[in-house]
């Protein structure tokens, strides 16, 4: 394959065009990938931020219920009144307070009112069970003075709510909360004094909130909760969550390094795309809320996570959209690149077509002198180069015919000189052997001739030789060959088969015609020839042979009396040494 | 050219799948506070090329719930003491221990590498556990709150400091202490008809308690927020260190009764799955690293050195086996939840 021009430039073109629309392509997929994995994380973000407030609010409100209930006057009259019987029927109250807001909510595992004294005796306990709603009685009721919720919650100021830390239900007897994560809220009950005699406690169903709190989250999308310590309360993997209860630890800020911030308290959120020790990569954005209204220096962070796959999902579609446009482009550009470089160089093709056929034939081809660019510059200025070369060549033609004319014609008579005529007879008896056909030779002399020059001066003479010319060229056929071959010597090659009555004809007509006196300034000029004539193949077999034969015949014409002509004879062994040929 | 650069680029943005997968060979460790620390753990993945999965108990109860679960095949290796170690040794949780395969057991000290010597440690000639260190309970108090420092157990149910004293949520040695404090001669076994008086003790230690803790760190927030004057120290020595860390200034006793004291070894779970690699744990815990820790860092004793302030005079009972661990724990369990006596004795 041989690297043209053309196909260089078109594949520079063409790598140039590939690599725009790649790199443009490139770009565009990643810059893509990017705004979508902010746009991810910012979506994360503003649905965790959501979310917390949710959580936030959620505690909060439970908190309320709490503070409410232990404010109620029922709840301190409970725990004042010494009569039995007046003592069991408040407690009927409080515990049908208590029903009311287990019925109303759903993520309240238990109520109670527990008293500070009877060392921390619960006094009205209702249950949830899965079959409704229990109340705890008589010696089903526990001393719970050990536990924090009550030892912390005893020591809160009025309208103080206790928030425990979250933690697996351990507590015999605590019907649906056993075994499940709880958190305990616990307000104190204040007599009239500043006396506090017990406290309310509602155990929240953790995951009960957090799966109500989270519905509104698309699902796919991965959850987790941490307290103060970094322990998991909420994670997608089940085994994560409160693994400390399990005696293991399972930390946000060890899976998820950059929330280290969020647990020292430098910052407040992060997103960031992680990959954690349970599974593939993630964005997450993780946020955190202090809980300093509910309990000094708690805080939780909460974490959103979506799979980075599927962040990317839609710039895996876009990434083969992309590829399809470069590939398109990529295409487009090479066809375009070859159709440039096509118009570039045909043109130039065509001009070098042109000066090929001009350097063989001569002749000049069409050129693209009309265009208005470079090309069409140099097609114009090739134009001029070439037709002024064209008519130096015509010049130097004309010049040499004129040479050649010259060399091979008389001045005097404008008759072929010996030269050509050789060469004439040469080609005709090549020409002869081949087809195998005949030839004659007339050789002749000017009788008188040397008598004119000698009397009536040189001009006389040439005159006369010029007369003669004319009236043998009008007297032989035009395929014929007269010449002048010295002085006053002529020839005339007949060319092709004739009878000797032929060419005694034209014998004839010679003498004839050179009979005829000429007249030139009031002087009768008479001039007569014998001629002697010789045939190839009876005379001669070459040139030499066939001159000499004509000759030796015009001589012996001569001698037979002047003005008639005379065949040769056969010839000899015997060449003759010296020939009017010389 | 490009398009092979795209789809290399591409490739290379994609998700890695081809993460290495973890190392075949895990050494799941079942331990105590303290006893395996990072740097530990560290140093023996680094020297083994093993990954070591450490789960932390907190009690003994949780300790036999967890190797129990899956009759040990969930653990290779954990710490238990010389009493509780019976019971595995009876239901074929443990297997014996090798102690020519570990070379560092030359180091310890002549009573501790006597395995022979140390009462419930050899079974049928075979060895079960290799002591990795040891504590007395005593008694932590705040100096600021005792003019003397308690010389009974019975200060834990001294109403003077009601409410500002810790015990700690165990069932075995609670019972042992509500033994000692009725005068048992041998709290490790509870006669038949001792059952409700002991109970009843217990009930009475909860009525007289701030609170029950199970992790040393919980007991020094607690001890510390809620001016505690008395606390039950079931993890000896290394809570003292813990405190005294956190600013307490404690005194600790040793009652005259005689302090419960545990020994606790290392022994190998039945479903090891690599005894080789258990050995070799078990040798570097009795290495120069590990043994430095335990004093330095947790305030325990090790097995290598006798520590410099052991008293001569006190008088400490090795934990031993009980008489029914189940009936304790059974009965301990709704002590703890707040039921009354009649309600713990219900059959």
């Amino acid at each position: 394959m041989r690297f043209g021009i053309a196909l260089r430039l078109g594949l520079l073109l063409a790598a140039i065009g590939i690599l725009a629309s790649g790199l443009t392509g490139y770009y565009a997929y990643t810059a893509s990938r990017a705004l979508l994995v902010q746009a991810a994380e910012e979506r994360l973000l503003t649905a965790n931020r959501v979310l917390a407030r949710q959580i936030v609010a959620a505690l909060e409100n439970s908190g309320q219920d709490v503070r409410l209930l232990a404010e109620h006057h029922r709840a301190a009259a409970a725990l004042l009144e010494s009569d039995r019987r007046a003592r069991s029927a408040s407690e009927d109250e409080v515990a049908a307070l208590f029903e009311g807001l287990l019925a109303k909510h759903p993520e309240y595992f238990q109520v109670r009112l527990i008293s500070a004294a009877e060392h921390g005796l619960e006094r009205v306990r209702i249950d949830r069970d899965d079959s409704g709603l229990v109340r705890v009685l008589g010696d089903d009721l526990q001393e719970k003075s050990h536990v924090p919720y009550v030892f912390e919650t005893l020591k809160l100021p009025a309208g103080g709510v206790y928030f425990s830390s979250p933690a697996i239900n351990h507590e015999r007897g605590a019907h649906a909360g056993q075994g499940k994560p709880a958190l305990q809220l616990a307000a104190p009950v204040y007599g009239t004094g500043g006396r506090v005699l017990g406290l309310v406690v509602v155990s929240l169903d953790m995951a009960g909130t957090f799966n109500m709190l989270a519905g509104g989250v698309p699902s796919g999308l991965g959850l987790y909760l941490a307290g103060r310590s970094g322990d998991f309360l909420v994670h997608p993997v089940p085994g994560r969550a409160f693994a400390f209860d399990r005696g293991q630890r399972a930390l946000m800020q060890e899976e998820f390094p950059v929330t280290a911030d969020l647990f020292a308290g430098r910052r407040d959120h992060v997103v960031s795309s992680v990959q954690p020790d349970s599974g593939e990569t993630v964005v997450a954005a993780f946020n955190r809320r202090d809980l300093d209204k509910l309990r000094q220096g708690a805080f939780f962070v909460l974490g959103l996570s979506q799979p980075l796959h599927e962040v990317l999902k839609e710039s895996d579609a876009l990434g083969v959209t992309t590829l399809r446009i470069v590939l398109a482009f990529s295409a487009l550009s090479f066809l375009l690149a070859m159709l440039l470089a096509h118009a570039i160089t045909g043109p130039l093709n065509q001009m070098v077509r042109a000066v090929r056929r001009f350097a063989s034939d001569r002749v000049t081809g069409p050129l693209p002198v009309r265009r208005h660019d470079e090309i069409g510059l140099l097609a114009r200025s090739f134009a001029d180069m070439q037709g002024q070369i064209q008519s130096q060549m015509d010049a130097l033609h004309d010049k040499q015919c004129e040479l050649d004319h010259l060399a091979s014609h008389d001045s005097l008579t404008g008759l072929p000189n010996r030269r050509m005529f050789l060469d004439r007879l040469d080609h005709a008896l090549a020409r002869a052997r081949r087809s195998g056909e005949q030839l004659a030779v007339l050789f002749f002399d000017l009788d008188r001739f040397k008598d004119i020059n000698d009397t009536l001066g040189h001009a006389v003479g040439d005159v006369v030789l010029g007369t003669v010319a004319e009236r043998l060229q009008n007297v032989v056929r035009e395929a014929d060959t007269v010449a002048r071959l010295g002085g006053d010597e002529f020839v005339i090659l007949l060319d092709g088969t004739r009878g000797d009555e032929a060419i005694a004809l034209v014998a004839r007509k010679v003498i004839d015609a050179l009979a005829e006196p000429i007249h030139f300034e009031g002087h009768l000029l008479s001039v007569g020839v014998s001629i002697g004539i010789s045939q190839y193949p009876r005379h001669g077999r070459d040139a030499s042979e066939i001159v000499a034969s004509a000759d030796r015949a015009m001589y012996r014409a001569k001698g037979e009396g002047r003005g008639g002509y005379r065949f040769a004879e056969a010839p000899t062994a015997l060449s003759p040494a010296t020939g009017p040929l010389g | 050219m490009m398009l092979a650069m795209l789809v290399l680029l591409v490739a290379w943005s994609a998700p890695d799948g081809g993460r290495a997968a973890p190392s075949a060979r895990t050494l799941r460790v079942l331990a105590w506070p303290g006893y395996a620390d990072k740097e530990v753990v560290e140093s023996f993945e680094r020297r083994h090329g093993v990954r070591v999965e450490v789960s932390l108990v907190g009690s003994d109860e949780a300790l036999w719930q967890k190797i129990g679960a899956n009759r040990g095949g969930d653990f290779d290796v954990f710490a238990v003491n010389t009493a509780e170690l019976q019971r595995y040794i009876d239901q074929g949780l443990v297997q014996a221990v090798d102690q020519a395969a570990i070379p560092n057991s030359g180091r310890q000290l002549a009573r501790f590498r006597n395995l022979g010597a140390i009462a419930g440690l050899t079974r049928q000639g075979r060895a079960y556990g290799i002591p990795y260190t040891y504590s007395e309970m005593g008694l932590i108090y705040d100096r600021s709150q005792f003019a003397r420092p308690p010389d009974s157990i019975a200060a834990l149910w001294d109403p003077r400091y009601r409410g500002r004293v810790l015990a700690y949520n165990g069932a075995s040695h609670n019972f042992s202490l509500a033994a000692q404090s009725l005068g048992s001669a041998s709290p490790f076994r509870i006669g038949t008809t001792a059952w409700p008086d002991a109970v009843d003790r217990l009930i009475a230690l909860r009525r007289n308690v701030l609170g029950f803790y199970s992790q040393p760190d919980e007991a020094v927030e607690l001890f510390r927020r809620h001016g505690v004057a008395l606390l039950f120290a079931n993890y000896g020595r290394q809570q003292v260190q813990l405190l005294r860390a956190a600013g307490a200034d404690i005194g600790y006793a040793i009652p005259r009764e005689g302090a419960l004291a545990w020994l606790d070894c290392w022994v190998i779970s039945r479903g090891a799955r690599d005894r080789g690699l258990a050995h070799a744990w078990i040798d570097h815990m009795l290495g120069k690293q590990a043994s430095d820790l335990l004093v330095s860092r947790q305030g325990l004793a090790n097995t290598v050195e006798a520590p410099p302030d052991h008293g001569p005079d006190d008088r400490l009972l090795w934990l031993e086996p009980v008489e029914d661990v189940g009936r304790r724990e059974r009965l301990w369990a709704r002590v703890m939840s707040g039921d009354r006596l009649g309600k713990v004795l219900e059959p």
